[in-house]
């Protein structure tokens, strides 16, 4: 399986994009030509180096202060791949968890789990991030905590119609005659059958939390505003549209090449490991 | 008048870059108004033959050879044309009738469109002739029906649907792939009693493709008995039956067990069918592999259909020694005796609550006030329909359910109420081989990781006791040992029961629970496990509770039977009295479902002239 996972395109493409942005995240120092909230007030609003008036020491141009965009953008990849990482990571295991206790066990766990899914996906996503965002103060943490807080819904629902499949076959209740207690039903025979859709929606997951992380560093909601984020430099951008588009353009390219990484990837792995894609493909 | 006429018809799959003929060399010409049944295990092509016709094959597949309809060449024709002939001339029953309706669509609408499109009555005069339809289909209440879904009827009321709705066009030849597989056995007769009366009104004829060779020698005027795409036996219904010339339709009578008499042991037929891409290396006659009577001369060359009789073919050079081939003698696999009393079941019932709406609970008892007792080495069998409560007792003795009511002693101990201590109790002495091994065999376990789960369970065991345990295990129930690393998806589904029976026996419970452990396979392999099954209860003694709606397989392996029916136990006793002298109604249509059974009428016959081998073996 790890093999034809590895031959498929789109897996191939996407790891390629992501693996450029966590290089670029954990290298950033070492990569990056300037410090990113290094301000050159004589050379602002520089364009990128090959146009007309461009400085070949600023590859990307400089912003509204004279920072040096690219070195941004690098340092930017810190915040948007820590967030993706740990933030899904976070709302995979909360999710996942309360799925397989929920879809296992069924009758009223079930249903508690699954109203208090209901009520938490009846708040806008969005708005319930800022709200988190305000009442908990700015950070990287915070920021992380908010988005698990909101997205964890996303893979308990999605979990647990899986573990219900899994949960009737009878190779279940032939682990429980076994002698199998139930957390070790779990663990040896549910687990393993959701993990290709587990490893899909966390890929997924990825890609989103990229984005929402973006909108709560648009908004100054975020991280601080000297940690360089993609979001952030959206935002300072917006006053300097007209001299300098590239400023804006940059930054939201940046947020769309992670998401579309992220989501090649996940699309790659679900068609590799999807266990019902792959019966229809070999027949 | 011929309708049919097939003459050197052949299938062939593109395999890469090879072309291997799935149907090879078949011809047969059906007459007006006769049937005939095509028999074979999956496998045989036997769906082949029906795809062929309608030139609905799978992608890669083609035909060549002569196929005339009418004596039109239905191979060649425009593909408009056969459209015209398709649904009109020719009509098709399929195999599963629930995926055979427009599930969104009610029943009217859709007979209504048929009609349509057949070009059948004005708008008006539509909904008349569809209520004559399902009258002709005895569905009671027809007009109520043509307003309902697909979901809301019955199997064999979907099934008297599509039946009508074949009908409709008052077809010259209709194709019925397997068409009560998926139904109950009651059922399962009555449609084919259906299909038999409108045929006869009709004046139609019928391709009726079955794997069931007692049915069809029931149903059909002659029979075409496949093996692996070819070929094997051709000829009128009843001489096949009491007289089979290919030593494959002898293998297949004797494989198949009978309600009626249980003395006789089973032939098991070793190994199974080639698949598409055996078929390359098999020399000369491609049953040889598995025939009880081949010679180096059948490795030679593939044999030719040769006639043995007055309308009556057959595909093999060794066909005088055909009946030659005995059952086994079943004293040699044969029970032992009785020990102790193990299980005491004491008026069981199991109710189930469901919500229905908000508020709403309503209950549901699957079973009601059960009795039994199981001895040691004893096997007793519970029979009866779909939804009758079986498979809800099964669960219950193994201790997946817990009773509402009764009780349940187990080797001495009261484990009705389903704590821990008597759950370990439970699972001790009793285990459950599973109903389909699809789902019962975890496909990310190899085989050795799935059979000695318990010991995983037990924790403390090496991989490499695992290993050995596994491959002893394999060797009792008959596998290689090198199944032991392979994956449930690399067996066949045979295989796959074999290693669900290893699983159940790690613990060396002392009872089976086994839940129709053999609906679904092939009759040969049917043969297989159920001989498995009683080899194992001679070297290893176990008790077992079969589970199943086959009489004839409670028959064989049998010495009790409980007949159930609507979660309670109508009649119990010997498997012979119950099932030769039925005192409920019940047990009587059951039995009354089981299509004729020539063999038994001969070995009946043979008894009344004082010649009884059933008699001679035990």
């Amino acid at each position: 399986m790890l093999r034809s996972v590895f031959r498929s395109s789109r897996v191939l493409i996407g790891l390629t994009i992501v693996g450029i942005l966590v290089v670029c995240a954990i290298f950033a120092p070492l990569i990056a030509p300037h410090d990113p909230n290094e301000q050159n007030l004589v050379s602002i609003l520089l364009p990128p180096a090959w146009s007309e008036g461009g400085d070949p020491s600023f590859l990307l141009g400089t912003d509204s202060l004279g920072r040096d965009v690219l070195s941004r953008l690098i340092f930017g990849a810190r915040v948007a791949m820590t967030v993706a990482v740990l933030a899904s990571l976070g709302a995979m295991i909360v999710g996942a968890v309360l799925a397989y206790i929920a879809g296992y066990f069924g009758g009223r766990i079930d249903a508690l789990i699954g109203r208090a899914v209901d009520v938490w996906m009846s708040f806008p996503p969005v708005i319930l991030s800022l709200i988190l965002m305000v009442g908990l103060g700015v950070g990287l943490r915070n920021v992380i905590f908010a988005i698990v807080a909101v997205d964890w819904t996303r893979f308990c629902r999605v979990i647990r119609s899986e573990v219900l499949v899994v949960r009737r076959k009878d190779y279940i209740a032939a682990a429980q005659l076994m002698g199998f207690s139930h957390p070790r039903v779990i663990v040896k025979e549910i687990v393993p059958a959701t993990l290709p859709l587990l490893i899909t929606l966390l890929s997924m997951e990825m890609g989103i939390a990229v984005i929402v992380e973006a909108i709560l560093s648009f908004v100054g909601m975020s991280v601080s505003a000297n940690t360089p984020a993609w979001g952030q430099m959206v935002a300072d951008a917006r006053q300097t549209i007209y001299e300098a588009p590239w400023n804006l353009f940059l930054p939201i390219f940046a947020i769309f090449l992670a998401v579309l990484g992220f989501n090649i990837l996940g699309d790659g792995l679900r068609r590799t490991l999807d266990v019902r894609l792959i019966a229809r493909g070999r027949t | 008048m011929s309708i049919l006429a097939v003459d050197n018809l052949e299938v062939s799959a593109r395999i890469g870059t090879a072309r291997i003929p799935v149907v090879s060399g078949l011809g047969f010409t059906l007459q007006r108004g006769s049937v005939l049944g095509v028999v074979g295990e999956s496998g045989a092509g036997k769906s082949m033959i029906g795809r062929a016709i309608a030139q609905i094959l799978p992608q890669g597949f083609s035909v060549t050879g002569g196929l005339s309809f009418l004596g039109q060449d239905l191979i060649g024709m425009p593909a408009e044309q056969r459209r015209m002939l398709l649904g009109r001339d020719i009509a098709f029953v399929p195999q599963e009738p629930l995926s055979g309706l427009n599930p969104v669509l009610t029943i009217g609408a859709q007979i209504d469109e048929h009609l349509a499109r057949l070009g059948i009555g004005a708008k008006r005069a539509r909904r008349d002739y569809a209520l004559d339809m399902l009258n002709a289909v005895r569905l009671p209440r027809p007009a109520d029906i043509l307003g309902k879904y697909a979901h809301q009827l019955s199997g064999g009321m979907c099934q008297r649907v599509l039946i009508a709705m074949a009908f409709a066009s008052r077809p010259k030849l209709l194709i019925a792939d397997e068409p009560t597989t998926a139904l109950d056995v009651t059922t399962q007769s009555r449609i084919v009693e259906l299909i038999r009366d409108l045929q006869r009104s009709e004046g139609t004829s019928v391709i009726f493709i079955t794997h069931d060779l007692r049915l069809a020698a029931d149903i059909s005027d002659q029979v075409l008995v496949l093996y692996a795409g070819r070929l094997a036996e051709y000829g009128p219904a009843k001489e096949i039956f009491a007289d089979a010339a290919h030593p494959y339709t002898r293998c297949l009578q004797l494989s198949n067990p009978s309600v009626h008499a249980s003395r006789i042991g089973l032939y098991s037929l070793p190994d199974r069918m080639p698949g598409i891409s055996a078929l390359g290396s098999i020399a000369g006659c491609l049953f040889g592999p598995r025939c009880p009577n081949v010679i180096d001369a059948c490795r030679e060359k593939t044999p030719r259909a040769v006639s043995v009789g007055e309308g009556h073919d057959v595909a093999c050079i060794r066909s005088d020694l055909t009946a030659r081939i005995d059952p086994p003698l079943r004293q040699a696999i044969d029970k032992k005796p009785y020990g102790a009393s193990l299980l005491t079941v004491e008026s069981v019932s199991k109710t189930f609550s469901m919500t229905s709406g908000i508020f709403r609970r309503t209950n549901f008892q699957a079973v009601r006030n059960i009795n039994f007792t199981l001895q040691q080495n004893e096997f007793v069998g519970i029979v009866g329909e779909s939804g009758s409560g079986k498979s809800t007792v099964a669960r219950l003795l193994c201790g997946l359910e817990t009773a509402t009511e009764g009780k349940l002693v187990l080797a001495g101990r009261d484990v009705t109420g389903g704590d821990k201590v008597s759950r370990q109790h439970q699972r001790a002495h009793i285990q459950m081989v599973f109903q389909d091994p699809q789902s019962a065999l975890n496909p990310r376990r190899s085989v050795a990781s799935i059979i000695t789960q318990a010991m995983e369970a037990a924790g403390q065991a090496t991989w490499r006791d695992r290993l050995a345990k596994a491959e002893a295990l394999l060797h009792e129930v008959g596998l290689p040992s090198d199944a032991a690393l392979r994956f449930p998806s690399e067996l066949s589904g045979g295989q796959k029961q074999r290693v669900n029976i290893a699983r159940a026996l790690c613990r060396a419970p002392e009872i089976l629970v086994a839940d129709e452990i053999v609906s679904g396979l092939d009759v040969s392999v049917q043969a297989q496990l159920l001989n498995l099954l009683l080899r194992l209860r001679s070297e290893r003694s176990f008790s077992m509770v079969l589970i199943s709606h086959d009489l004839a397989v409670v028959r064989y392996l049998c010495d009790r039977v409980f007949v159930m029916h609507k979660g309670e136990f109508v009649e119990a006793g010997p498997t012979a009295d119950v099932f030769d002298h039925p005192q409920h109604p019940y047990t009587e249509s059951l039995l009354a479902a089981v299509p004729r059974d020539f063999v038994a009428d001969a070995a009946r016959r043979d008894r009344r002239n004082g010649i009884s081998p059933a008699d001679e073996i035990v």
